[in-house]
């Protein structure tokens, strides 16, 4: 019976340290975690670090959907990786932007019950993804119908988060505007569910590159200082 | 002399009496596991098919349950907990019933009641996922109230397994298989209770919270399936050679570094993203030092084997946890690739990661399974297999199934660190990315079609013999070899 003891302590010491250490302790130091306020003079902006929640209800969709299968949410400093780099993964949507976007940091994601920081990318990153589209209907397009703005795109269509329904009157505000074999029959027009549009507010409030206080001044300052 | 002889022949008969009356104890839950996690896989390899298209062509079957990010964490989770989890259970209650000498004595009953409710656990999981309930939690996407229950019916299982360890535990014998199934009963439920309370009832942990799930997927690799496939491969390798263990030693050392190493790694999954360093840094560090137990214990089994190779051959069951013991080195390697921050950086979020986990649970831990349930089933259902064929059949077709699935994702996931990650092609449109990855893809499909094949024919087996319609004979069912025929007999305990 001793061994037995001896083995099931020494299976819970060897568990018990990484469980303890790198699970129990970071979750219980998590929920302390507060936003930093912005210092206006170093920072040149009010507010707090992070500024804004996201979209929770868009945000369950884009997680029952299996959206992260396919999409990270997750910038990987410029010394590692090029994503910083990578055409419409920041606020620039220039295709060569003039400066990386920053990498992301664990404050980032404190409004959000749980990050989806991502399994795979068959789809391009959605860390910054509220300043690639142009509008809300963008959003919507790309949700319904994703072939009609790249044909070779393998992102499924969420039809089932539209209605398409008979044409009332004059056409709504927010029906899709779609052309080709993507429009609705005549007469007929596209409309986005609650759901729909709790996703597109979602897509939209991604905009994880707000200023780091103390950090982003600092280091545009040293890029200015560098030029000269 | 003649007294001698008799002696040992009234020993073997009790042994033999001993053995079918533990195997008889166990028969109902084991058999019900086996060939309820026989029909998920099936289900899962169709279900993998599907997602495979689906990653290639979304306008296929255009239905809202069956996009991609539906399809994927649906095959997955038929995969993990409806066969992995179900056939590892089985096999670690036989092995545990075995190696400890006793029979299983109360709790049948209770144990099938657990699987019927495990099965209905993950039916409702599917169903739940496909039609959008899930929660987006990589391997936990089920719908987040049936995480009890599943716990539940695990401890059913687990609690009789350690009741039998702890009074069966002897020093002078050297119980390797029944460590690393312990191990498997404990470090399960330790680590799926801490993500679940992490992930359901904490009020959020944004960045962490995926960090924990990493962490939760890792763990149910390394500390749940990898115990058990490797357990069975202590036990089943030296059953049909006839040869002990090459070493104790290094036996022990494989098992203590799994311990201590596997509950660390998770994290690096993030590397370069918001987790703190350490974290990451830690995870990187031991998911590249797994590479120490892994090639011990691969020394270990092929020291085990040295001189019966051409047993291979012969023995489903040899040749099955043979194969599954070689993709063990593979899964560690692969592993270790995506660990470290030289090639993990390359092929993070990349379809690496999808090969890691498909050649972790199918090409190492079901090949093995399937090897144990080649051995186990005919001592339970009393009948031998019925054809050499459809054994042959369920090997190659998964063989070359799962090799394709392995190298096909990872040179796709080399081709998408050459399209995402390369500075040459840093101003490139994301049009590269899905035509590039598109050949990967429909290899996949032609993979995961084979295995749904070779796992239709394996159902159809394993029911018929769990019906008892198997071959009556006192001669297990072996595959033809060239050998000569005294040479490549099994061992008697071989048959035991």
């Amino acid at each position: 019976m001793s061994d037995f003891r001896k083995f099931t302590l020494s299976l819970m010491a060897t568990f018990g340290v990484p469980w303890l250490l790198l699970i129990i302790i970071p979750v219980m130091k998590y929920q302390r975690i507060q936003p930093i306020p912005y210092n206006k003079e170093v920072d040149g902006v009010e507010g707090y670090y992070p500024p804004t929640g996201i979209h929770r209800q868009g945000q369950l969709v884009y997680a029952r959907e299996g959206c992260v299968q396919c999409h990270s949410q997750m910038i990987r400093p410029a010394q590692l990786a090029l994503d910083g780099w990578r055409k419409g993964w920041g606020q620039d949507q220039e295709a060569r932007a003039a400066a990386p976007v920053r990498s992301n940091t664990m404050r980032d994601y404190l409004q959000e019950p749980y990050a989806f920081l991502g399994a795979q990318r068959i789809g391009p990153d959605l860390a910054n993804a509220g300043w690639r589209f142009t509008d809300r209907l963008d959003v919507h397009t790309q949700l319904y119908a994703p072939r009609s703005k790249d044909e070779w795109s393998v992102m499924p269509s969420f039809k089932h988060l539209y209605i398409v329904r008979k044409q009332q009157g004059p056409v709504a505000s927010n029906a899709l505007k779609l052309t080709g074999k993507y429009a609705p029959k005549k007469g007929y027009e596209v409309i986005p569910t609650p759901e729909a549009e709790a996703l597109a507010d979602y897509v939209l409030s991604l905009k994880k590159d707000y200023p780091v206080p103390g950090v982003t001044a600092a280091l545009a300052a040293a890029g200015e200082a560098a030029k000269k | 002399m003649d007294t001698s002889t008799a002696n040992a022949e009234l020993e073997n008969q009790a042994d033999a009496t001993r053995r079918a009356a533990i195997d008889r104890s166990v028969k109902g839950p084991v058999l019900f596991l086996f060939l309820n996690g026989a029909f998920w896989l099936m289900a899962s390899t169709i279900l993998g098919v599907l997602a495979g298209i689906k990653a290639f062509a979304p306008e296929f079957l255009d239905v809202s349950f069956l996009t991609f990010g539906r399809l994927q964490p649906a095959h997955l989770t038929a995969l993990v907990y409806g066969w992995g989890m179900q056939a590892g259970l089985g096999i670690m209650l036989w092995l545990m019933a075995r190696r400890s000498g006793q029979e299983l004595i109360g709790g049948k009953s209770l144990m099938i009641v657990a699987g019927v409710f495990w099965n209905i656990a993950v039916s409702l999981a599917i169903v739940g996922i496909l039609a959008g309930k899930g929660t987006g939690f990589e391997w936990l996407e089920m719908p987040s109230y049936l995480w009890p229950v599943l716990l539940v019916c695990f401890l059913v299982y687990a609690w009789p397994m350690t009741r039998m360890f702890a009074r069966a535990f002897r020093p002078e014998g050297f119980m390797v298989s029944t460590w690393y199934v312990l191990g498997a009963c404990f470090w399960f439920p330790w680590i799926y209770i801490t993500t679940n309370v992490c992930l359901h009832c904490l009020p959020g942990l944004g960045a962490l919270g995926a960090g924990v799930n990493a962490w939760y997927v890792h763990g149910l690799i390394l500390l749940f399936f990898t115990p058990v496939a490797v357990g069975a491969a202590y036990y089943f390798i030296p059953k049909i050679t006839g040869q002990p263990i090459a070493s104790q030693q290094l036996a022990q050392i494989g098992f203590w570094l799994l311990a201590i190493l596997g509950g660390w790694t998770g994290m690096q999954r993030f590397m370069g993203g918001p987790l703190p360093a350490w974290m990451v840094a830690i995870g990187a560090l031991t998911g590249v030092l797994l590479l120490i137990p892994v090639g011990v214990v691969g020394l270990n089994h092929h020291l085990t084997t040295l001189g019966k190779h051409h047993l291979v051959a012969t023995s489903p069951t040899l040749r099955f946890v043979f194969f599954g013991a070689i993709f063990y080195p593979v899964s560690g390697a692969i592993l270790a690739l995506l660990s470290n921050f030289w090639s993990g950086l390359n092929l993070q979020f990349s379809h690496a990661w999808y090969g890691y986990q498909v050649t972790a649970v199918y090409g190492f831990f079901s090949m093995t399974a399937f090897g144990a349930i080649y051995y186990i089933v005919p001592r339970l259902a009393g009948c031998e297999w019925l054809s050499v064929r459809l054994i042959r059949n369920h090997f190659w077709f998964s063989v070359y199934g799962i090799g394709t699935i392995v190298v096909t994702s990872l040179l796709a996931g080399m081709q998408q660190n050459a399209d995402i990650n390369v500075p040459e092609r840093w101003d490139q449109s994301w049009m590269s990315v899905v035509m590039n990855a598109r050949p990967y893809l429909v290899a996949r499909v032609i993979a995961w079609a084979l295995i749904t094949w070779s796992n239709v024919w394996f159902l159809i087996h394993l029911g018929l013999m769990v019906a008892g319609l198997g071959r009556r004979s006192a001669a297990p069912t072996l595959l033809p070899s060239h050998h000569d025929e005294t040479d490549s007999a099994l061992p008697h305990g071989a048959n035991a």
